[in-house]
């Protein structure tokens, strides 16, 4: 370990000379620290952007599945290109719709199943993919401030070894070794109260999405329900 | 992901490259260059009391005597006014100019003297009369102390005359005899009175004989005197008497000329500020302050030397009191009472604690307008504190 040039510090107290005059742990926890802080931040701002795409695609979807435009003509301008969302359980259980009546079916009890299961596969995948990350903000919510204490516990005993190397308890001595140990749990700090708020947010903006989406597959499964029974009923009846 | 992960960077780098340039070594704590303010308990009496002033003139905020005229040249006086000695009494409103006369001396007063020497002279020529022949004697004797010896027979003599005058004889023969030493002395002596005048005589004559041995002519004079002739002494007294009532001496009479100075009463304390209302003199502050206290035993405390590790030594207070005149110094001896403690330790401390006292006498520091209240003065300690 270093040996903190207490004599110098005395003199100088800026931001860059106390990450310098920490020790090689010190130097290592705030590293990471601001590594964590730099990763929080990518998660930040990834969802943000992503969560209020996703929040316009639902709106526009519902408006477009509401207008009373053909389902038929929906799914097919959906199908050609990639869909994430309501029109991703929407294509999914058009998709299984049109693979079951496509071959023939004929029980309509095992047809409202596997549409409803195609839609819940669906909505789990893309949930997963509005959660993902989230877990890392947890961690460093929970995490980052114990880390930055622990480079300030090493810090300040580095410091005291050389304050006793130094004998003398002057405060001009003692003063800089501290500050400099302190950087380290102010970084931990910085990095893990976004971590905190950004987590308890996106988990709930997530929840609100998943619920949306819970919503809509229950509401198309009604629709896809009655559809069946219209178009299989006649058929039974025939026979 | 990946832009986000940018620009997460890019922020990131920013905020810190601009915390390094901005966040430099903050200014140091300004430390103001203030003083020390001395700060003094006082005691409240010493405001609401009465304080020094004039009785006639008008209430003003602060109390202050007529003012004076002459400068302040006499220190710590006490009492207001124009005088050079500090006095009590008031001023005497009497300025005459009163021609000081000195006592004429008193014609009459050397009569009595030269009266005595006549008689003196007259009871000197009976004592050479009796002492010559003793020197002679006593240089005559090889014996080395003749002073020691006297007064063995001095007291024996003197209480035989009273009782019957016959065993008074064979005494004083007998006596001398076991002594080795007084004998040449006391011998010739006793001898030749008992054959002049046995009876009546002897105890007049006796001490007037071993008094002239003593170096001081005028005593054995007096003490020849008066047993030889009480007939001459009275008639003496009598002279001395007649001379003073002839003489025109008369007490009354110098004491006047004596008393012809009036008295010149008034302090020496000056005051410049305007009379205001106020009494004779400041009957505040009756008390030592705090600080003042403090300083008077912070003295003693200088000048003491407690042994460390005196057995029992907790606990114990000291009691000094003592007087003090206007100087600082000690007057008497002051009282040192210890409680508490052990009685070993007690008493050690006792004995320090008094020799303290008397080495920083003279106090100095002590307020002289207070004078009042350390005039006797009782100061507490506990030594414990001083270790």
């Amino acid at each position: 370990m270093e040996q903190v040039g207490l004599a110098a510090a005395a003199s100088e107290v800026s931001l860059w000379s106390l990450f310098m005059q920490a020790g090689l742990v010190v130097k290592l926890v705030m590293i990471g620290l601001i590594g964590a802080s730099v990763w929080t931040w990518a998660i930040v701002i990834d969802k943000y952007v992503s969560f209020n795409k996703a929040k316009r695609q639902f709106d526009q979807f519902e408006q477009v599945f509401w207008s009373g435009q053909s389902l038929e003509e929906l799914y097919r301008t959906l199908s050609e290109r990639q869909n994430n969302g309501l029109s991703a359980i929407f294509v999914a259980a058009m998709r299984e719709w049109k693979k079951s009546f496509e071959r023939g079916a004929r029980a309509p009890i095992g047809l409202q199943m596997r549409i409803d299961r195609a839609m819940d596969v669906t909505m789990a995948r893309e949930s997963e993919a509005y959660e993902a990350r989230l877990g890392s903000l947890a961690t460093i919510g929970s995490a980052g401030p114990f880390i930055g204490l622990f480079g300030t516990v090493v810090g300040i005993m580095t410091s005291f070894q050389a304050i006793a190397g130094s004998k003398s308890t002057n405060l001009a001595v003692v003063a800089p070794g501290i500050a400099e140990a302190l950087l380290a749990t102010a970084i931990g700090l910085v990095a893990a109260i976004p971590a905190v708020i950004a987590y308890n947010k996106f988990t709930a903006d997530a929840g609100k999405l998943s619920a949306r989406m819970e919503g809509f597959a229950d509401e198309f499964s009604a629709i896809l329900s009655r559809q069946i029974d219209e178009k299989l009923q006649p058929r039974q009846a025939a026979q | 992901m990946r832009g986000s992960l940018g620009t997460s960077l890019v922020l990131h780098t920013l905020v810190l490259g601009y915390a390094l340039v901005s966040i430099s070594a903050p200014a140091s704590f300004e430390v103001a260059d203030v003083e020390a303010l001395p700060v003094d308990i006082i005691p409240v009496e010493s405001i609401t009391q009465i304080q020094q002033g004039d009785k006639k003139a008008p209430v003003a905020e602060k109390a202050a005597p007529k003012p004076t005229t002459k400068p302040n040249i006499v220190e710590n006086a006490e009492n207001a006014g124009d005088n050079d000695i500090d006095l009590k009494t008031p001023p005497t409103p009497a300025k005459k100019p009163v021609p000081t006369e000195a006592a004429a001396a008193p014609k009459p007063a050397e009569k009595p003297v030269p009266t005595p020497t006549p008689e003196q002279n007259e009871v000197k020529d009976i004592v050479p009369e009796e002492t010559t022949p003793k020197p002679a004697e006593v240089a005559a004797l090889p014996e080395p102390k003749p002073d020691v010896t006297p007064p063995q027979p001095k007291p024996e003599p003197a209480p035989q005359p009273q009782p019957t005058p016959a065993p008074a004889e064979t005494q004083a023969e007998e006596i001398p005899l076991p002594d080795a030493v007084p004998i040449p002395v006391a011998k010739p002596r006793p001898e030749p009175p008992k054959e002049e005048a046995k009876p009546v005589e002897k105890p007049a004559e006796k001490p007037a004989e071993k008094k002239p041995e003593t170096p001081k002519p005028a005593e054995t004079a007096k003490a020849a005197e008066k047993p030889t002739d009480k007939k001459e002494g009275k008639k003496q007294e009598t002279a001395k008497s007649s001379s003073s009532k002839e003489s025109d001496f008369n007490a009354d009479e110098i004491a006047i000329l004596l008393n012809k100075q009036d008295a010149s009463g008034g302090g020496a304390k000056r005051s410049s500020a305007p009379a205001a209302l106020g009494g004779k003199k400041d009957t505040g502050g009756s008390k030592l302050s705090q600080s003042e206290m403090d300083a008077l035993r912070g003295q003693i405390e200088n000048n003491w030397s407690v042994i460390a590790g005196i057995e029992g030594a907790e606990g114990v207070i000291i009691t000094v009191t003592m007087k003090l005149d206007e100087t600082g110094a000690i007057v008497g001896r002051p009282e040192v009472t210890a409680k508490g403690g052990s009685d070993g330790a007690r008493r050690t401390l006792e004995g320090s604690a008094l020799r303290a006292v008397m080495r920083s006498s003279p106090f100095r520091n002590l307020p002289a307008d207070k004078y009042d209240a350390w005039s006797e003065v009782v100061v507490n300690f506990d030594p414990s504190e001083l270790l």
